[in-house]
């Protein structure tokens, strides 16, 4: 990475340090701070009413997840459990200046932490993603929801959510979806300049600063990404990241990836991850507009029903988009949809002749853990890399 | 297979003697296709049952009859599909009126069942012996250590080893888990492409504490995806069901419900003159449809209560005088040694009941609305905050000394909310609410041994709590 890429990383990366204390003074001035989960929530009528929009997605830390136990059975899957974790624990500062938390209820895992931050007295507001989508009966209840939501925001911050303001919000984080989007295509060239574990962090990086900022800086590292060298071994196995979701900080699997020699060239994540092939729509209603592009053109999460076969269709073309010599699935552990489509996507992998492995996680990344899983990732990036040799 | 021992296991469930060279040959055919050998019908009739199950009355025997004739019955379906009977299936938790309707208004022509609840119930309740069909579709994906629910890893293997045929349509419901629908979907992408599904889906949005029959827009929204469900379901298999059909079930299912709701009262009795796994089982009908119809376990409901009644009058029951009492709302009948390990121990396992919302009568006229406010009545199936009302109602009028909770562990939605559930109706009621780490349909990783210290102790904590 050249100096100057690695200077606007570092920026971008400090002003995610900075977060909470930024928010802290933001909500002394009067602001209001808004939590959310999941995919479901626009971001848009969050900054659009003036609030300032929390995503709660951490994960990776086993300890979070051993503190929900109290609350919750240990056959959720764990990026569930410590989203509440971190906050009995005390281990999240923004959690208690939240003023509302935006709870996507799509699933069973994310409407028992619903559930939970209402018997804890945090100030839970759900949002009903019915996963029958394809229903016009559906999208109805789901732009109903929406409605109530920008009903509630404008109540909590005493700010109107005008089309102007609404439609500006939305220009302005599809600046955000296309800069990223730019710099995560890079990646397509033989030896990319950013590897998948930075653009992760940078995709996460994106949630925590205002987008306008984050735009500009992030165009930034683009420049100096596209001037740069490619910065993986010549030879270096092309990867797809496949599964529900990389939280924030939880990097062992792309991390592990990486250092073993392979570079991660595209993800296929339902979380945890800004969808930035789907820009939303500047012209018409706004709310239409969400309504239409968060819930019924981007890819379907794995809950949506029917799904599996159009996501793979969708990895089979992102195989093929970005020359990919392995996929690995990445799953949490008891998460009980994606353990069934993994069989789907493995199924038609084989068809391909694309070698996938399948990783899962309980945010148990001890030594002992960590040893077993760094030999499975460096003989999968090996195998791919011996295939490579060997030619197709 | 020796005849006579099947005979034996006819006799045993309930049939009448008259009937018994009638279905024999249906009844070997069904072992044979459920891969259920001699030993397993000899060891289900000299061991497990008459340690499992209350045989001595017969309105118990004709109850598990009822369940042996589904499942006979289930292995029929291939015949019957190309007989050019349309086959409709389900899952479970989901409101049976409308495949009832679908029957009454045609039942020559349509069968309906949840195959996978049959294949379950029959094999694990009278053989012990589902582990094998859970194995093959756990071969085939749905990974053992993701702990996936047995009743849809038996919906695939059924499917898998064609003992079911692809339905006309599954319609399948996912107002609890999401498991369900996706296993359909699971099926179709990766084993049968005619697995024709259709999925009934309802959002878990509503705030702890909600009454969720109280909330119109809700059940508004609850009786619009009943009726686009079922549309789709007559229009794929071409029955066209009147509305007054479905109301016709409904008041059916609501006379049983109420007849339900005798037994239930007839259990607190001292001593209890029925233990909880037997009345658990009588109520099967209610909420999972019977091809064979609602009557015949309504029939032997009535018979379960002359029987019962007889036993109070005598003064006798399965448990001693003062014995504590534990409410479990789902009582684990395919795991019917877990309750009768509290019986050992002089402790009851007895269901809830109906709540008395569940018997009032319903506020709408129109048969969708009145479905979907019997469902949001459903003291398992809201939100964990109406649940827990719901669960101490029936602690506090039945006088319950606790409540035990648990072997959901594979229900991400039923199962998650337990300990949670536990909080709040401690924090309620005072009353000791116990949590066992279990599954309600397969043994394999919760054995009676396993099991046992832990089920010891919780009834020494009872009985000495009884003692004052």
């Amino acid at each position: 990475m050249t100096a100057k890429a690695a200077k606007s990383m570092e920026v971008i990366q400090g002003r995610v340090k900075t977060f909470p204390e930024r928010v802290r003074r933001e909500k002394r001035g009067g602001r209001k701070i808004v939590g959310m989960t999941g995919r479901f929530v626009p971001e848009e009528l969050v900054r659009a009413s003036g609030a300032i929009p929390y995503l709660l997605c951490r994960g990776g830390d086993p300890e979070p997840v051993e503190a929900s136990l109290p609350y919750m059975h240990r056959f959720l899957n764990p990026f569930v459990r410590a989203q509440l974790g971190y906050h009995l624990l005390g281990m999240d500062p923004v959690v208690p200046m939240l003023d509302l938390i935006v709870a996507q209820c799509d699933d069973c895992h994310a409407s028992r932490l619903a559930d939970l931050m209402e018997y804890l007295r945090l100030p839970a507001f759900r949002i009903g993603i019915p996963p029958d989508w394809q229903k016009e009966l559906s999208v109805r209840y789901y732009a109903k929801g929406l409605a109530r939501l920008k009903g509630r925001l404008e109540e909590l911050t005493g700010r109107r959510v005008t089309e102007a303001g609404l439609r500006a919000s939305i220009e302005s984080l599809n600046r955000v979806r296309t800069v990223l989007q730019e710099i995560g295509d890079l990646r397509k060239k033989e030896n990319p300049p950013i590897g998948g574990l930075d653009f992760l962090r940078l995709n996460h990086a994106s949630f925590y600063e205002e987008p306008d900022l984050f735009a500009a800086e992030a165009a930034s590292l683009l420049e100096a990404l596209e001037e740069g060298p490619g910065l993986f071994a010549p030879d270096a196995p092309r990867v797809l990241l496949a599964g529900r979701v990389v939280a924030v900080g939880d990097y062992a699997v792309p991390r592990l990836i990486e250092e073993s020699g392979g570079v991660i060239v595209a993800e296929v994540l339902d979380e945890g991850v800004r969808h930035c092939a789907w820009k939303v729509d500047e012209g018409g209603d706004p709310m239409d507009a969400l309504v239409e592009t968060y819930f019924l053109r981007r890819l379907p999460p794995s809950i949506f029903q029917p799904s599996w076969g159009i996501r793979v269709r969708h990895l089979k073309e992102s195989v093929l988009g970005n020359r990919v010599d392995g996929i690995v699935w990445y799953q949490l552990a008891f998460d009980e949809v994606y353990d069934m489509e993994y069989a789907a996507v493995a199924r038609a992998m084989s068809e391909m002749q694309v070698p996938i492995l399948k990783v899962e996680s309980s945010y148990e990344y001890a030594r002992e853990s960590t040893g077993p899983l760094a030999t499975r990732l460096e003989s999968f990036v090996e195998s791919l890399r011996a295939k490579r040799r060997v030619g197709p | 297979m020796n005849r006579d021992v099947c005979a034996e296991f006819l006799r045993f469930t309930g049939f009448e003697e008259s009937e018994i060279p009638g279905f024999l040959p249906d009844f070997i055919e069904a072992c044979r296709a459920l891969n259920l050998s001699e030993a397993d019908v000899r060891f289900s009739v000299e061991t497990w049952i008459p340690s499992q199950f209350d045989t001595e009355l017969e309105g118990v025997r004709r109850g598990l009859g009822c369940i042996v004739r589904e499942a006979v019955d289930l292995t029929r379906t291939p015949r019957y599909k190309k007989q050019g009977v349309k086959l409709v299936y389900g899952i479970l938790p989901a409101m049976s009126v409308y495949y009832y309707a679908l029957k009454r208004t045609a039942p020559d022509r349509v069968y309906v069942a949840f195959p996978d609840l049959f294949l379950v119930a029959f094999l694990q309740m009278f053989f012990h012996r589902l582990n094998p069909t859970l194995e093959i579709a756990e071969a085939a994906g749905m990974s053992y250590g993701c702990r996936h629910c047995a009743l849809n890893k038996a919906r695939f293997t059924a499917r898998r080893l064609g003992i079911i045929p692809s339905p006309d349509i599954s319609w399948i419901w996912g107002f609890v888990c999401d498991e369900g629908p996706k296993t359909d979907e699971f099926i179709q992408e990766c084993f049968d492409s005619d697995w024709r599904n259709y999925s009934t889906r309802l959002p878990h949005d509503q705030p702890l504490g909600t009454q969720e029959d109280e909330v119109d827009e809700r059940v508004e929204y609850l009786a619009l995806q009943m009726r686009d469900g079922f549309e789709q379901v007559q229009r794929v298999v071409g029955i066209s069901v009147p509305e007054e059909k479905i109301a016709e079930a409904f008041e059916i299912r609501q006379r049983f419900v109420e007849k339900m709701g005798e037994l239930r009262d007839l259990l607190t009795v001292d001593p209890p003159p029925l233990g909880g796994v037997e009345a658990f089982i009588l109520g099967m009908p209610r909420d999972m449809p019977f091809n064979t119809g609602l009557e015949p376990m309504a029939e032997a409901l009535e018979q379960t209560l002359k029987d019962v009644r007889g036993r109070v009058a005598a003064g006798r029951g399965v448990l001693p005088r003062q014995a504590p009492v534990l409410m479990y709302e789902i009582i684990p009948y395919c795991q019917p040694w877990l309750v009768k390990m509290f019986m050992e121990n002089g402790v009851g396992v007895m269901p809830g009941g109906p709540t008395q919302k569940q018997l009032q009568p319903p506020r709408f006229e129109d048969p969708y609305m009145v479905a979907a406010e019997a469902w949001l009545k459903g003291s398992v199936t809201v939100n964990a905050g109406y649940k827990a009302d719901q669960i101490c109602e029936r602690l506090l009028r039945y006088k319950f000394d606790g409540l035990l909770l648990g072997f959901l562990d594979f229900d991400r939605w039923l199962g998650s909310d337990n300990r949670l559930i536990a909080r709040m109706v401690e924090e309620r009621t005072g009353l000791p609410v116990f949590y066992v780490e279990g599954d309600f349909w397969e043994d394999r990783d919760y054995s009676p041994e396993s099991l046992r210290t832990r089920v010891e102790s919780i009834c020494e904590i009872l009985k000495m709590r009884k003692a004052g």
